[in-house]
């Protein structure tokens, strides 16, 4: 996939050599990958891989050695959405849905109310994302998929170049027969930016992503996951016992997810 | 040496509020250092809850009382080593928390300790100085000066400007560190700001209330506010009219010949039973 600023670049990032050290510990060693544009990649890793060490490098947040190149963006750097794992707030704060997403684009203190400008801006956002109806709900009453879907539509509403999900809940809360995955898949699509996910649960990935980096401190494969997730690479990463999951089964339940993007029918 | 503006402003409070214990002017200048006190202690308490700063804005109070032991020593006014000392550290521990990897709590623990012990060791060493450490743990609001009501006038003008383009990137920031910083919010900035501003909030309010009880100003109206509110902006509302309803009342029923109390106590009460009839209303009405 090419972009018009850019029509011969086929990777969106590249690390090269990259090397981050903290109190004398080596957390990335020697990390050489790419992350194709346009495309879905999934870094995976146990706990402790160092894989939200490899975002936060992304994101310049932590001092490494190496490069990392960013190609063909307008600017120096791609506009980010930020997906985070969970949000640290104390769950009796009345900060409702649209509070949220209006605290990171309306310059008028909210405690002055929303613009119509920005309801009329966020509303269909929220829309996007099956959320309209918790516009007035508090954050802290909204279940995990709910939240993961909410804080979806704060990051598109950045109209990212580049996604970043951290630890991505994958076909838990079905809504509208649609599933976080299927929903990120057809953003994708539709608004062509890159998207890239840390987790550790392999069924997503075999399921929705198109580009796989198996990470424990150093890259241990990198590539199409129907190619490279094989036992020998998968024992490398997270030991000896991890299988490969079906493609579309939920972790945990031993079901299959029936959502169209995991190959179930609507 | 007594201020024009703040003359005017005291004989207005006076003619507003026709009790008899308004006539006297300490009472008139203590109203107007609360009502200017209250607000901003309210809107600063709620992002304290916000970002769970109750253990910071403590450490902040507690540093009143080695401000007034340093003040002591080097016979400097303790009303410029006090917010000195505050606003040191409060950047101070924001700058610990920044570069090392210690928890905000041990970092804070840290600081909450050396400002104790340097109060405790000035106040062991010359015991004359006890006498006017007692104002500071017990609050002296009566004996606000009309240099500290200008002062506070200044605070509540950079404040209000702070709060004006800061308000919403605070509410990001206290949310998720990386998810502002991906909305390119520049999050050092606004924190350090924030606690800068913080410290000296807290030590005007430590002046209002005491060091003991500095915290309860902060907390309390937040927290009733969140029992009553169904969003963050009424929340901020409910919680600044909270505050100044009860620094208010507070002070009034403190000069009541029949109750006689410290003035920063009966505010902190006030405040506490708001928070307990909060309680009841969330209970049975928003359940």
């Amino acid at each position: 996939m090419t972009h018009p600023l850019c029509p011969n670049c086929a990777h969106s990032v590249s690390f090269e050599h990259v090397y981050v050290e903290h109190d004398g510990v080596r957390i990335l060693d020697d990390i050489s990958a790419s992350i194709p544009r346009g495309e879905c990649t999934a870094i995976v890793g146990p706990n402790g891989a160092g894989k939200t060490t490899m975002v936060l490098v992304l994101l310049n947040e932590i001092s490494f050695r190496g490069t990392v190149t960013f190609h063909g963006y307008a600017e120096q750097r791609p506009r980010v959405g930020y997906v985070p794992q969970s949000l640290s707030f104390d769950r009796g704060m009345p900060l409702t849905v649209l509070e949220f997403m209006a605290a990171f684009h309306q310059k008028k203190p909210l405690c002055f109310g929303i613009t119509r400008a920005q309801r009329e801006r966020l509303i269909p956002l929220l829309e996007k994302t099956a959320c309209s109806h918790l516009a007035n709900r508090p954050l802290g009453a909204l279940s995990g998929g709910e939240l993961q879907r909410v804080m979806l539509s704060a990051a598109l509403s950045q109209e990212p170049e580049l996604l970043i999900l951290d630890e991505p809940s994958s076909g838990i809360d079905f809504k509208g027969g649609e599933v976080c995955c299927e929903l990120l898949d057809r953003f994708r699509k539709e608004k062509n930016f890159t998207q890239l996910m840390i987790t550790h649960d392999l069924s997503t990935v075999a399921a929705h992503a198109t580009h796989v980096i198996c990470l424990n401190r150093r890259i241990i494969a990198e590539g199409n996951p129907h190619r490279i997730l094989t036992p020998e690479v998968l024992a490398a990463t997270f030991g000896p016992h991890r299988g490969v999951p079906a493609p579309g089964a939920i972790p945990g339940t031993g079901e299959n997810c029936q959502a169209p993007c995991c190959g179930g029918k609507k | 040496m007594e201020l024009g503006f703040v003359s005017f402003l005291c004989e207005l409070i006076g003619k507003a509020i026709p009790l008899e214990c308004m006539q006297m002017r300490f009472m008139q200048e203590a109203m107007l250092g609360l009502i200017l006190v209250a607000p901003m202690a309210a809107v600063a308490g709620t992002q304290v809850v916000n970002f769970r700063m109750a253990f910071f804005s403590d450490a902040i109070g507690h540093s009143a009382f080695a401000g007034v032991a340093f003040g002591l020593l080097f016979a400097i006014s303790p009303n410029l080593t006090m917010p000195l000392l505050a606003v040191i550290v409060g950047l101070g521990i924001m700058a610990v928390k920044q570069r090392s990897g210690l928890s905000t709590d041990t970092i804070i623990g840290v600081f909450f300790s050396a400002v104790v012990a340097s109060g405790l060791a000035v106040v062991s060493r010359y015991p004359q100085a006890a006498r006017d450490m007692q104002m500071f743990l017990y609050g002296d609001i009566l004996t606000i000066s009309d240099q500290e009501i200008a002062a506070l006038f200044g605070l509540l003008a950079v404040f209000l400007l702070f709060q004006g383009f800061a308000f919403n990137k605070l509410i990001c920031i206290g949310l998720n560190l990386q998810l502002a910083k991906a909305h390119r919010i520049k999050v050092m900035i606004y924190q350090y700001l924030f606690a800068a501003l913080l410290s000296l909030i807290v030590i005007f309010s430590v002046k209002a209330v005491g060091v003991l009880l500095v915290t309860a100003m902060l907390i309390t109206p937040a927290a009733a506010a969140r029992n009553l509110a169904s969003s963050y902006g009424r929340m901020l509302w409910i919680s600044v009219i909270v505050s100044i309803v009860c620094a208010i009342a507070g002070l009034l029923l403190s000069a009541q010949e029949w109750l006689r109390t410290a003035a920063g106590a009966t505010i902190v009460i006030c405040a506490c039973l708001v928070f307990c009839i909060s309680l009841i209303f969330r209970r049975h009405f928003r359940s």
